[in-house]
């Protein structure tokens, strides 16, 4: 459990002029799952085709189970699950085939149906793979990651153009991943995802990390205040609210509005206020600032900026 | 001995994925049947000894289509639309890939010209004057040449686009000056003289040698050694220009040796082949 799963260490990658990763160090430990977060063109998938063996460092220094993936990319595949942004599966065979065909590949592998179970496609098993629904290829290429029963899985986008409920299922089976001891590394560009699925969230931009924590730990970084508002049953006297840094916005129906920074000290002087003007506190909303707001402080933009990354 | 099961699995799934789909069973199984009926009907009136006359042009031709257009395109078109991306992150060889396409287009081939020789030994009554074994022997040497060839010109060509381009350029000069579709004594000397550098003109020869003049293996050394040399450093040569994915550049230095080995294919065909005896008009004897 101590030693990391995966260590990364000042890696840079470069397509000709373009520098798609540009210093990139992480250390990936056992267990859990872990979401790389970033706008298209970030280096989220040049960053995990790299950890796989696709793509060759132009420098520094990757070790994923101990191996160099760019060395022996086949003793690595052995015990690693990926999937790939775009898979393809042989149109004409059935699900049950295609995952027999690829447990043929492995010195070591799950039986099939133990896969489909994990995948939820068991009643899918005899079904030819063009009349699959864009979620159940999906579950499908996932499935093909999980038949070597891998210590760590790479899946690249794997909600990328599904609707919600589609997501949703898939989410299920990443969970059930983690809660079978495997570490999952994912990327993804979907914010709340992050923030259900992940332990650890990894906000890339520009071909480097910019943030690095769990999605607790990231929302503590958030600038900018939260807004509170208060409704009390007669004049409020702010001042004592003010002397802890809360800020007036106006007024909203009923309410008072303040932003602050210290949502603590706030509810420490809202307290003594009620007590000394003899107040009674009829509703206290907050709004916090979310992962989303933070994410949008990090990476500038939300926009996509899409340089062809990946595909 | 994993290898051995990835092939074996690959193979299995090419043959269902051939078996499934209507197009490919066009092309394997019912196209071969049109093109003998055909060429029987038109060129042989449907007479026995005519139809066994065409037969080796026929067989080449089938041969040498189907391994430029049945695996190469295959293997053209997997590596473009990522199957073998998916490939490259599991344990799976790039021999154990390759050696699956050239597994099934053997038996695809196999089963094509057999089909066509039993119809026209059912159907037209057309017989061999060499033995049936040889005239196996002599189709899965062929097989054994053009396969790789077939595979090579899979992992040379980039797409879908110029894959075709390729596939031609190879094709009809082996199926108009090899004597499979216009008979060799026919052609003037200078273009005899050219596909001579065909490896096809050599199974042509050996064929009609089997089924026209009933020679046995002894008597075709000549045509089927430069059919195992063709297939020997085929395969040879395919290992160095397999490619995963169609962006990754191929190596100059691979496709240079490439060239220079099949260079040497004809030009040793050139040099060592005997005189070719379909040269030999029939003289109807």
């Amino acid at each position: 459990m101590s030693s990391p799963i995966a260590e990364i260490r000042d890696l840079t990658k470069d397509y000709g002029t373009v520098q798609a990763l540009r210093g990139v160090s992480l250390s990936i430990e056992s267990g859990g799952i872990v979401g790389i977060l970033g706008p298209n063109g970030a280096g989220k998938t040049t960053l995990v085709e790299t950890i796989e063996g696709l793509r060759t460092p132009s420098q520094g220094r990757v070790s994923v189970l101990g191996i160099d993936p760019s060395r022996e990319p086949r003793r690595l595949a052995e015990r690693l699950g990926v999937q790939l942004q775009a898979t393809e599966l042989p149109p004409d065979l059935t699900v049950l085939e295609t995952l027999r065909l690829f447990r043929a590949f492995y010195e070591k592998s799950l039986p099939a149906n133990e896969v489909l179970a994990a995948i939820d496609l068991t009643e899918k098993s005899n079904a030819r793979n063009r009349t699959l629904s864009g979620g159940q290829k999906q579950r499908l290429a996932i499935g093909l990651a999980l038949v070597t029963d891998p210590e760590l899985i790479i899946l690249d986008e794997p909600t990328t153009g599904l609707d919600p409920a589609a997501r949703r299922d898939l989410h299920k089976i990443i969970r059930s991943l983690k809660e079978r001891g495997r570490t999952v590394l994912l990327t993804t560009h979907y914010i709340e995802e992050a923030e259900i699925l992940c332990d650890r969230v990894v906000v890339m931009r520009e071909g480097k990390v910019v943030a690095d924590g769990s999605p607790f730990e990231l929302l503590q970084r958030a600038q900018g205040g939260s807004t509170v508002w208060i409704r009390v049953d007669k004049e409020l006297d702010p001042v004592g609210l003010f002397r802890a840094g809360a800020q007036p916005t106006g007024r909203e129906d009923d309410y008072y509005r303040f932003t602050t920074e210290d949502p603590a000290a706030f509810v420490v002087a809202l307290g003594r206020t009620l007590q000394e003007g003899n107040l009674t506190l009829l509703d206290l909303r907050m709004k916090r600032p979310t992962l989303e707001d933070v994410y949008l402080e990090l990476v500038g933009t939300r926009s996509e900026d899409g340089d062809g990354e990946g595909s | 001995m994993r290898a051995f099961r990835g092939t074996r699995a690959l193979t299995w799934a090419g043959f269902l994925s051939t078996v499934r789909s209507k197009a490919a069973l066009f092309w394997t199984m019912a196209f071969p049947i049109f093109l003998l009926i055909l060429f029987a009907y038109i060129f042989g009136a449907g007479e026995a000894e005519r139809v066994a006359y065409l037969m080796p042009g026929l067989w080449t031709i089938t041969v040498i289509s189907s391994s430029f257009f049945g695996i190469s395109m295959s293997m053209v078109q997997e590596r473009e639309n990522g199957t073998f991306r998916r490939y490259r992150v599991s344990p799976l060889s790039p021999i154990a890939l390759v050696s699956s396409f050239g597994l099934l287009q053997v038996g695809i081939l196999l089963s094509s010209l057999l089909l066509q020789g039993v119809i026209a030994w059912f159907w037209f009554g057309s017989r061999s004057a060499g033995p049936i074994w040889v005239l196996i022997l002599v189709m899965l040497f062929g097989i054994f040449a053009f396969v790789p060839l077939g595979l090579l010109v899979g992992s040379i060509a980039r797409d879908m686009k110029t894959a075709p381009v390729l596939t031609n350029l190879l094709f009809f000069p082996m199926m108009f000056l090899s004597g499979a579709a216009v008979p060799f004594f026919v052609l003037p000397d200078f273009i005899q003289r050219i596909a001579k550098l065909l490896p096809a003109t050599y199974l042509v020869e050996a064929l009609q040698g089997v089924v026209v003049r009933g020679e046995g293996l002894l008597q075709l050394g000549g045509p089927i050694a430069v059919l195992l040399t063709t297939g020997v450093l085929g395969l040879a040569v395919n290992s160095l220009l397999f490619r995963w994915e169609s962006t990754q550049p191929l190596k100059k230095s691979n496709l240079l040796i490439a060239l220079g080995v099949l260079t040497a294919i004809y030009a040793v065909a050139f040099f060592i082949a005997p005189d070719l005896r379909m040269s030999i008009a029939p003289s109807g004897d």
